[in-house]
């Protein structure tokens, strides 16, 4: 199966995902309430988009693992001769296990984006349980952490002079999520996080202005 | 009866994750067959590259034009490697340096080929150069191509590199500059002479880190006899 369609069903639900954590997932989900009302309420599509970019995140890892997998058998999955192919990088010994333990990066996705699902799930089911709160905070923390992971993988892909496509998918769910973990904290702030459609909400004030 | 709801609903989301993980992991267990990168016995040899010396000019090299990936067990004719990991100022790499060219001219069929000339698969070797952080092992190019020619006019271990320094013809395998000591990193080679036997698809099959007590040349029989080569 060519891999560049594989990586567009990636980009797909992160795609997705991204636009409902978005302030522009109001407008542009306005003609689908009346079909699923529960898409209304901010905090709601707020949370289904942070759900579909944990699991894509997840999938992803999940795929990156299986090609890492896939290389140390001999095969070639993604390899090119341009700067994308990410068999040089997920197939370069020297690289592609974390420097302390010797764990695959695909691994440590798939552990990470497991406890990001894990919170995400848990706090879509009861956004309004005390610890809630603390639980989205623990996810903008992991998320940060990531970035500083992210960072180390893309030192190495520039050293290689090679960049590995699926990994790259990983490290854009682990900004949108940090994204959508600081804006669900900034909603609980902001009083934004009511399951219910009050007087201020938008699409209460539209429906009385029809 | 009183319910801790919100401890449920953490739970069966903990549930739920640890299938979707379990599924992940037995899906990687079925569909693949991992084999680890390293430089032991059974391992996948790590990448080996640079600019080799092969006698004429320094032209660029890398250990994966020479793997075969499908490799099976009964194919007698695919080539295996022996790499070398040396210093040239390393007295044991220079005294040992007539010995390998002697294995290597054998194992390598060069030459006019007689009754008793090697009857298995053609073993390549190759050396890589490093210089050690010790003083006195200062290299350079044109020492590794002084040790690999035996020519004068460089240093090797305290001696000339030629006709008073090493022993035996000069080699006729090829010579990486690893001087910057990356391959020797990235194989994790703890001092030198170091040697490693592949197999042409990559998978390290004999090394003298775990065969100690083992000649080069006796590894190389012992483990082709066992794969049925010879």
């Amino acid at each position: 199966m060519d891999q560049n369609l594989v990586l567009i069903g990636y980009a797909v639900p992160l795609l997705l995902g991204l636009v409902l954590i978005s302030p522009m997932s109001q407008s542009l989900v306005s003609s689908l309430v009346e079909r699923q009302p529960r898409l209304a309420h901010e905090r709601r599509r707020h949370m289904l988009g942070l759900n579909l970019v944990a699991l894509t995140g997840f999938v992803v890892s999940v795929h990156t693992l299986w090609i890492t997998n896939k290389i140390s058998e001999g095969g070639n999955v993604c390899s090119s001769a341009t700067v994308f192919s990410c068999d040089d990088v997920l197939g370069n010994a020297a690289y592609n296990t974390d420097p302390f333990f010797g764990i695959s990066w695909g691994l440590i996705g798939m552990f990470a984006f497991g406890a990001l699902l894990f919170i995400t799930n848990s706090v879509s089911k009861e956004p309004d349980a005390l610890w809630a709160e603390s639980y989205l905070k623990y996810g903008k923390y992991m998320t940060g952490g990531g970035m500083l992971v992210i960072a180390l993988l893309v030192s190495y892909e520039v050293q290689m002079g090679k960049i590995c496509q699926f990994c790259t998918m990983a490290h854009i769910a682990n900004v949108v999520c940090l994204a959508g973990f600081w804006k669900a904290g900034k909603m609980h702030d902001e009083g934004r996080w009511n399951d219910e459609l009050t007087e201020n909400s938008p699409f209460w004030k539209n429906k009385q202005e029809d | 009866m009183k319910h801790n709801i919100e401890a449920d609903v953490r739970t069966d989301t903990a549930i739920k994750i640890a299938a979707l993980f379990f599924v992940s992991i037995m899906f990687l267990a079925f569909t693949t067959d991992p084999i680890a990168s390293g430089t032991k016995v059974g391992e996948r040899a790590p990448p080996l590259e640079g600019m080799a010396y092969n006698g004429s000019g320094w032209t660029s090299f890398d250990m994966s034009d020479y793997i075969t990936n499908n490799w099976t067990s009964e194919d007698a004719s695919a080539e295996w490697l022996l790499i070398e990991f040396m210093d040239t100022d390393c007295p044991f790499c220079v005294n040992s340096a007539e010995e390998m060219g002697q294995n290597a001219n054998y194992f390598m069929k060069v030459g006019p080929q007689s009754e008793n000339s090697w009857r298995g698969p053609v073993v390549n070797f190759i050396a890589s150069a490093t210089e050690l952080d010790i003083q006195g092992h200062e290299s350079s190019r044109d020492e590794i191509k002084a040790f690999r020619d035996r020519t004068s006019g460089e240093e090797c271990a305290g001696t000339s590199c030629g006709d008073q320094g090493r022993m035996g013809p000069a080699h006729n395998f090829i010579y990486i500059d690893d001087l910057d000591q990356d391959n020797m990193q990235s194989w994790k080679v703890p001092g030198t002479p170091a040697y490693f036997l592949i197999q042409p698809d990559g998978i390290v099959a004999w090394t003298s880190a775990d065969s100690q007590q083992e000649k080069v040349a006796d590894g190389i029989f012992r483990i082709m006899n066992e794969q049925g080569l010879v």
